[in-house]
C-alpha cells in the first residue's frame, strides 16, 4: 500500500495542542483513535513510547517519525501532526521538532512497515515541501499538499 | 519457431496484487509450458536508507531485516503452494537490495522472457511515480512485462486450471 492511501484528513491534525513530548505522542495516538482507526488505544501508546525510550525519532529539520510495531492494528497506520510553534522532541539537532509522522504497523507486515517509513524519510529530504506542510492551514491542505507532492 | 515464452518470472511483494500475479502466471506456464521463477526481494536498501535517516537504530534494522526474511519465505512458499497445487514446476528466488535492481538482475541472469507484475498501485501524487519500485522495474527490464489486473477473472481462470 502506498502511504498516500493512508491520507486523509481525520488522521491529519494542525496544529497539534501539546506542548510536550509525552503530550505529543499521547494526542498523535489519539488521532488515530478518534479516526477509528485503532481499538486499544493505551496498548499503541506503549508501543510508541518504548521505541522512543531507546532513542527519540525526532529528527534533523524539526521532523519527527514516531513508530512501532504493534497488535493494536490490523494493517498499517498513519497519523500527521504539526506544531507551527515547534515542540521539545529531544530530536538529534537539539532543535525543537514540527511535523510529526506517527506510524504504526502490525507486527506481521515488516516489508509494508519499511517502505513505509522509507517514503516518510524521502519526503522528509526536501526542505521547501515541509516547510509548507508546517505553513498549511488545516488537515485538508495538508491532504492536498501529500496529493500534489 | 520455439516457443515465444521459456521463462516467466513473477515478482512476490507479499501484497495481494502481486499473489494475484502469481496466480495468473501459474496459468500462463500450464498453459504455455514455460518455467516459471517466482522473486521476492527484500528491500534491504530501504531497511538501510531508514538507519542512514536515522529513523531506525541499529538493533531495528536487524529485527526487520529478519522479519522481512521470514515474510519472503512464507510468500514464496505459498505461491510454491498454489503452482504445486495446479502440478506446475515453480522456482523459488530471494534475494536482498534495491528492488528495481534485483529484478532487473535476475531477468537478465536468467534470460527471462517475460515479467508479470501485479497490479500497479494508483498514482496520487507525482512522488509515487518515482518511487513505486515495480513501476520502476516495469520501465527498466528490457523483457515484456504483463500487468495482471481483475482480481476475480484470475481467480476463476486459477481455479479451473486442471
Amino acid at each position: 500500500m502506498a502511504l498516500i492511501d493512508l491520507i486523509v484528513e481525520k488522521i491529519v491534525k494542525t496544529p497539534l495542542e501539546s506542548k510536550d513530548k509525552p503530550d505529543v505522542l499521547r494526542e498523535l495516538v489519539r488521532i488515530l483513535k478518534d479516526a477509528e482507526e485503532i481499538d486499544d488505544f493505551d496498548s499503541a501508546l506503549k508501543a510508541v513510547q518504548n521505541r522512543e525510550d531507546k532513542q527519540s525519532t525526532g529528527l534533523e529539520k524539526s521532523i519527527a517519525v514516531p513508530h512501532a510495531k504493534t497488535d493494536a492494528v490490523s494493517s498499517l497506520k498513519l497519523a500527521i501532526g504539526i506544531a507551527p510553534q515547534g515542540i521539545d522532541f529531544d530530536s538529534i539537532d537539539g532543535e525543537p521538532s514540527k511535523l510529526f509522522f506517527l506510524l504504526l504497523a502490525p507486527p506481521n507486515q515488516p516489508g509494508t512497515h519499511v517502505e513505509a517509513l522509507a517514503e516518510i524519510a524521502k519526503l522528509a529530504r526536501s526542505k521547501a515541501f515541509c516547510k509548507a506542510l508546517v505553513s498549511a492551514d488545516n488537515a485538508k491542505e495538508v491532504v492536498e499538499l501529500m496529493e500534489g507532492g | 519457431m520455439g516457443k515465444p515464452i521459456k521463462k516467466i518470472l513473477v515478482y512476490i511483494d507479499g501484497t495481494e496484487q502481486s499473489v494475484n500475479a502469481a496466480q495468473y502466471a501459474i496459468c500462463l506456464a500450464s498453459f504455455s509450458g514455460a518455467e516459471l521463477i517466482a522473486h521476492y526481494v527484500i528491500n534491504t536498501r530501504a531497511v538501510e536508507d531508514l538507519l542512514r535517516a536515522r529513523i531506525f537504530l541499529k538493533d531495528e534494522q536487524v529485527e526487520y531485516e529478519h522479519d522481512m526474511e521470514a515474510d519472503a519465505e512464507r510468500y514464496l512458499n505459498y505461491v510454491n503452494e498454489l503452482a504445486v497445487k495446479k502440478g506446475v514446476p515453480i522456482i523459488k528466488k530471494c534475494s536482498k537490495g534495491t528492488v528495481h535492481k534485483e529484478i532487473v538482475n535476475t531477468v537478465n541472469e536468467d534470460e527471462i522472457d517475460l515479467l508479470v507484475i501485479g497490479e500497479l498501485s494508483r498514482i496520487r501524487s507525482r512522488r509515487d511515480e518515482f518511487y513505486d519500485e515495480n513501476e520502476r522495474a516495469m520501465r527498466a527490464v528490457h523483457c515484456s512485462v504483463l500487468i495482471v489486473k481483475d482480481e476475480d477473472r484470475v481467480w476463476e481462470m486459477y481455479e479451473s486450471l486442471a
